[in-house]
C-alpha cells in the first residue's frame, strides 16, 4: 500500500460517491416532517464540525493513518484494541451495505430470485474489486462517477418537467418546531451518512502531496451536503409528508412517478442502477478500510484478508432474519447508540491524546 | 546456502534446462570459426552448409589464375536485386583486367576490390557463422583468394509488393499510401514523413530460424525514455524460434495476458504510425507483414482513426461518439434485449410491449437461447465470409441473408425484433476502427447475453464491473489503460472523444512526464486579415 499514489481528485469523487451512497435509498429525517431538509442542514453542520475534527488529525500527521494513528498515540496494546474496533465497525458496516445492495436488488429488479445469491454475487464483484487495492478502486470511482452524476441530474430535471413538483408539500414551515428536526438530526443524521466520512482517516494519507487536500475535501463535503438535503427533500415534494415516510425505498417510488412523453414510464429500474453504484462504492471502500486495518494491525498483506473478510461479510450480511429487522437496528439502534462511538467519541479522543502528547513533547 | 537437508527435493523439483538452448550454442560456437585464406575452401564450407540448393550461385572469376587471384562471387537467387547484380559482376570483371597488369599480393587486391566496387554497402566478414547469415539475408559474397576474409555486398533486392492502398484501415480523405511486407521500405515510409534526426530506430533480430529484424522506432524527446527502454527490454527477452508476423511480437511482449483487450495496437497505415510517433508512442516494425505496432496504448486509442485528423473536427468528434455508441451497442445491446424481454418488461412503453410480445408468441425458444443462436449463426457466415474463396462471395451473402432475415422470423424460429438486433449489433461491431477491439467485443458479448439471460439488468452490471475493473487495472507499458479519464487528465480531453481543431491543439498527450511538451505555438487561431477590413481590394498588389 503505497502512501502518496491517489489524485486528490480522484480521492474527492470517491468521498462524493460515498457520500452520497446509500443515503438516498431512505428518507432522512422523517420525523421532521415537511422540515427535513432543516434536519438535514443540521446534521450537516455537526457532521462539518467532525470532518474538521478528522482534518485537523490528518494535518497534525499527515503520513499516518487511522490505524497508525491510534497505534502510535495509543500504545501498542490499547492502540490494537481500538484498531480492532475500527476493523469491526467497517465491517459491519459494509455487511449492511452488502445486505441493503441484496434487499433493493430483489425489491427493485429480481423478485424471485433468493437473496443469498444476489449477495454472493454482489460480494464476489465487490470482492474482486478490492483485491486490487485502493489506487484500483479509486480509478474506477472516476468511471462511475459521471453516470451516478448523469442519472441524478436527469431525475432533477425530469421530476419538475414531468410536473411532479409540489412546492406546497413543504410548507408550513417549522409547523413543529424547531425540536422535531433537532431530535431527528442529533444523533441519526449525523451518524449516518455525514459522520461516516471517519473512513477517510484510512485514505487521507495515500492521497498525493501539494495539492490542498482539506480545502477539496470541504468542498466536497458541502456540495455533496447540498446534494443529499435537495434530494431527501424531493421526496417530500414529491410524496407529501404522509407518503414518504412510509415507503421503503422512497426515492424509487418518486422516479417510478415519471412519465414522459410514453417512452420513459417506469424509469426506476434504470435508477436502481444509480443507486447500486452509491451503495457498491459506498461498500468497497468500508471493505477496503477494514481491509486496510487488518494489513496494519497483522503485518499480512491485504489480499490475504480478501477471502476471510469475504466469508466473514456473507455471515454479518444475514445477521437479521428479516429486512425489517436490519433496517430497525441499521436506522434505529446503530445509529443512536453505536456509530457515534466510532464518529465522535473515539476520534475526539484521538485528537485529545494527540494535542496532549504533543504538548509534553514541547 | 544454509544447509537445509531437503535440498536435493528443491533440485529435483526445478525445471529442466532447456536443451534446445544449449544445443544451439554449442552449434554457433562450433561455427564460429574463422575463415581461412583459401577460396576453394571457403566455397566448399559454403556448399555444405547450403547444400545443393539450387537458388544458390556462384560465379567464378578465375579465367587467368597466373596473372591476378581468383575471385567468386556467390549470392542467393532471389534475394538479391538483379540490376545491382550486374554492375557488381561488370565492376569487378574490369577491376581484374585492369588489375592483371599490376602485379599486386592478395591483401592488396582484396583493398583495391573494396575501393573501387561501386556500391555502397560493403562489410569485411571473417567467421564463418557471419557468412552464413549474410549471405542468407541478402548479401552478395566476393571472395578473393588469398585473404582471410570476405566481402559482403549487400545488394538485397527481389521482387517485393509494391505500396498499396491499405485494405485493411481505410480512409476516405488521407494518405492512400500502407505498408509492405518489406521492413527497409516501411522504414523509408516512415522516415519521408518524419525527416528528423530525433526519429531513432533500433534493430533487434528475433527467431532462431526466421532471424526477423524487428525495429523499434521512436522520436527521441517524444517518446517516454522508461518506455523505450521497457519495450526494448521485452523484446530482448523473446527467445523463440520464429517470428511470422508482429502479432508473434504482440503476444510475447503485452501486459495482461489473459486480458480481451488488446493493449497493443496495430496499423497498415504510415499515417497512423507517424501520427502516434509524434504522440510519443513507440512504433514496433516486423519485417514480413505490413502491421506495424503502437505502444503503449489507451482504450480510447481504439476508437480513434487517422482521418479523425484530416476531416473537419467538428464532424470528427462526432464520429467518435458514434463509434464509442456503437462499441457500447456491440457490446450491450443482445444482453439489454434478453433482459429487458425476460426480466424487466416494464420500463418499455406499453405498445412497444405488447408488438414485442405479439412477435414472441410464436418463438418456441427463450430470448435468450433465439439470441444466442442468432449470434453464432452471425459468428460462422461472418467467420465464412473471410474464409470462403473470392468467387463464392455470392453466394455467402445470399444464403447468409436468408439465414438471418426475414426467412427466419417467417419460418417461425426467431422474432422479428430479434433480427434487427443481431444485425444492429453486428454492424455496429465493424464501426470499431481496430479489428482487435472488435474482437474483444464479441468475445465479451457472449458473457453479458448468458448473464443478462440468466439474471437481468443485475446479471449485465455484474458483467460489467468486473470489466471495468479489469480494465482500469490494466496498463500498457506503465500507461493506464483508461487513461486521460482514469486518471483523469484534463489536458488530455482535447483529443479523446472530443477532438478540437488543430490550432487548439496545442499540447501532446499526457503521458506522464515528458519533456516536449508543446505540439505548436499558441494563438493559431485562423485570424485571417483579409476578413479584418482589407477585401475592398481584392487584386491589389501584394
Amino acid at each position: 500500500m503505497n502512501l502518496g499514489k491517489i489524485r486528490v481528485s480522484e480521492l474527492v469523487v470517491v468521498f462524493s460517491i460515498f457520500e452520497v451512497g446509500s443515503t438516498t435509498l431512505f428518507l432522512m429525517g422523517a420525523e421532521a416532517k415537511q422540515d427535513a431538509w432543516l434536519a438535514m442542514v443540521i446534521g450537516a453542520t455537526v457532521g462539518l464540525v467532525l470532518l474538521l475534527l478528522h482534518l485537523a488529525i490528518h494535518r497534525r500527521e499527515p503520513q499516518l493513518d487511522l490505524f497508525r494513528l491510534f497505534r502510535r498515540y495509543m500504545g501498542k496494546y490499547l492502540g490494537t484494541i481500538m484498531n480492532v474496533l475500527f476493523v469491526a465497525y467497517f465491517t459491519y458496516e459494509a455487511s449492511r451495505n452488502l445486505r441493503d445492495f441484496g434487499e433493493l436488488t430483489v425489491m427493485s429488479l429480481l423478485n424471485r430470485t433468493p437473496v443469498w445469491i444476489i449477495i454472493l454475487i454482489v460480494l464476489l464483484i465487490i470482492s474482486n474489486l478490492v483485491r486490487y487495492g485502493p489506487e484500483v478502486f479509486f480509478l474506477f470511482c472516476m468511471i462511475l462517477f459521471p453516470v451516478m452524476l448523469i442519472g441524478y441530474l436527469t431525475i432533477s430535471i425530469l421530476i419538475p418537467a414531468t410536473g411532479l413538483f409540489h412546492f406546497e408539500y413543504m410548507l408550513p414551515v417549522l409547523e413543529y418546531g424547531f425540536m422535531p428536526a433537532v431530535t431527528s438530526a442529533i444523533p441519526e443524521i449525523v451518524s449516518f451518512p455525514f459522520g461516516q466520512t471517519v473512513l477517510f482517516l484510512v485514505f487521507y494519507p495515500l492521497a498525493m502531496k501539494g495539492r490542498n487536500l482539506p480545502r477539496a475535501v470541504i468542498i466536497t463535503y458541502l456540495t455533496s451536503a447540498l446534494f443529499l438535503t435537495i434530494f431527501n427533500q424531493l421526496n417530500i415534494f414529491v410524496l407529501g409528508t404522509d407518503l414518504a415516510p412510509n415507503m421503503t425505498l422512497p426515492l424509487l417510488e418518486t422516479v417510478q412517478l415519471i412519465q414522459l412523453t410514453q417512452v420513459f414510464e417506469r424509469t426506476d429500474a434504470l435508477f436502481t442502477m444509480v443507486l447500486y453504484i452509491g451503495l457498491g462504492t459506498k461498500m468497497a471502500a468500508f471493505y477496503l478500510g477494514a481491509l486496510i486495518g487488518l494489513e496494519r494491525i497483522t503485518k499480512i498483506s491485504y489480499k490475504k484478508w480478501v477471502i476471510p473478510l469475504s466469508i466473514l461479510l456473507y455471515y454479518l450480511a444475514f445477521l437479521s432474519p428479516n429486512y425489517t429487522h436490519h433496517i430497525e437496528i441499521g436506522r434505529g439502534i446503530a445509529v443512536n447508540k453505536w456509530w457515534p462511538i466510532f464518529q465522535i467519541l473515539l476520534p475526539v479522543l484521538l485528537f485529545v491524546v494527540m494535542v496532549i502528547r504533543r504538548r509534553k513533547k514541547a | 546456502m544454509s544447509p537445509v537437508p531437503f535440498n536435493w527435493i528443491k533440485d529435483a523439483l526445478k525445471p529442466a534446462k532447456s536443451h534446445k538452448l544449449d544445443a544451439l550454442k554449442t552449434r554457433q560456437q562450433a561455427n564460429d570459426k574463422s575463415l581461412t585464406t583459401s577460396l576453394s575452401h571457403t566455397l566448399s564450407f559454403l556448399e555444405s552448409e547450403l547444400g545443393k540448393s539450387p537458388d544458390f550461385v556462384v560465379r567464378k572469376f578465375n579465367e587467368d589464375p597466373g596473372l591476378t587471384d581468383p575471385v567468386a562471387v556467390c549470392y542467393i537467387e532471389g534475394l538479391i536485386d538483379n540490376v545491382l547484380l550486374t554492375d557488381l559482376i561488370e565492376a569487378i570483371i574490369t577491376e581484374k583486367s585492369s588489375q592483371s597488369n599490376l602485379s599486386l599480393d592478395a591483401q592488396e587486391t582484396a583493398a583495391l576490390f573494396k575501393k573501387k566496387l561501386p556500391l555502397g554497402n560493403i562489410k569485411a566478414v571473417k567467421t564463418e557463422n557471419q557468412l552464413i547469415q549474410t549471405i542468407l539475408t541478402g548479401s552478395a559474397i566476393v571472395v578473393i583468394d588469398g585473404v582471410d576474409y570476405v566481402q559482403a555486398v549487400s545488394i538485397s533486392g527481389g521482387s517485393r509488393r509494391s505500396v498499396e492502398e491499405p485494405t485493411s484501415q481505410t480512409v476516405i480523405r488521407g494518405p492512400k499510401e500502407g505498408f509492405t511486407e518489406d521492413i527497409s521500405l516501411n522504414i523509408t515510409l516512415l522516415r519521408r514523413k518524419l525527416p528528423t534526426p530525433q526519429f531513432k530506430l533500433e534493430s533487434h533480430i528475433i527467431g532462431e530460424y526466421t532471424k526477423t529484424k524487428v525495429i523499434l522506432a521512436y522520436i527521441e524527446g517524444i517518446a517516454l525514455t522508461e518506455v523505450v527502454d521497457e519495450v526494448n527490454q521485452r523484446l530482448r527477452g523473446i527467445d523463440t524460434d520464429s517470428i511470422l508476423e508482429s502479432g508473434y511480437i504482440e503476444e510475447f511482449i503485452q501486459d495482461g495476458a489473459f486480458s480481451p483487450f488488446p493493449t497493443i495496437l496495430n496499423t497498415e497505415r504510415p499515417d497512423t504510425a507517424a501520427g502516434a510517433l509524434l504522440d510519443g508512442q513507440v512504433v514496433i516494425l516486423v519485417d514480413g507483414t505490413p502491421f506495424v505496432l503502437i505502444a503503449p496504448v489507451t482504450f480510447f486509442n481504439f476508437f480513434q482513426s487517422s482521418e479523425d485528423y484530416y476531416q473537419r473536427y467538428d464532424i470528427s468528434t462526432f464520429l467518435r461518439i458514434i463509434r464509442l455508441m456503437s462499441f457500447l451497442v456491440a457490446l450491450l445491446l443482445p444482453s439489454l434485449y434478453i433482459a429487458i424481454t425476460t426480466f424487466q418488461q416494464e420500463i418499455l412503453p406499453t405498445t412497444l410491449l405488447i408488438s414485442l410480445s405479439a412477435q414472441r408468441e410464436g418463438t418456441p425458444l427463450p430470448a435468450l437461447m433465439e439470441a444466442l443462436m442468432m449470434e453464432l449463426m452471425f459468428e460462422v457466415i461472418r467467420e465464412a465470409g473471410v474464409r470462403m474463396p473470392r468467387v463464392i462471395g455470392p453466394a455467402i451473402s445470399i444464403v447468409g441473408a436468408l439465414v438471418i432475415g426475414q426467412a427466419a422470423v417467417q419460418a417461425g424460429l426467431v422474432s422479428g425484433a430479434m433480427v434487427i438486433v443481431v444485425s444492429f449489433t453486428a454492424i455496429a461491431n465493424f464501426v470499431i476502427p481496430y479489428f482487435n477491439m472488435a474482437s474483444a467485443v464479441r468475445l465479451i458479448r457472449f458473457t453479458l447475453m448468458i448473464l443478462g439471460g440468466v439474471l437481468g439488468f443485475f446479471g449485465i452490471i455484474a458483467g460489467i464491473i468486473p470489466i471495468l475493473t479489469h480494465m482500469v487495472a490494466l496498463k500498457s507499458f506503465g500507461i493506464n489503460y483508461m487513461m486521460p479519464y482514469a486518471p483523469f487528465y484534463k489536458s488530455n480531453m482535447k483529443d479523446l472523444l472530443i477532438r478540437v481543431p488543430w490550432w487548439a491543439m496545442k499540447t501532446r498527450p499526457n503521458r506522464k512526464s515528458s519533456s516536449n511538451k508543446y505540439r505548436q505555438a499558441a494563438h493559431q487561431f485562423p485570424d485571417s486579415s483579409v476578413q479584418k477590413g482589407n477585401t475592398n481590394e481584392p487584386d491589389s498588389q501584394e
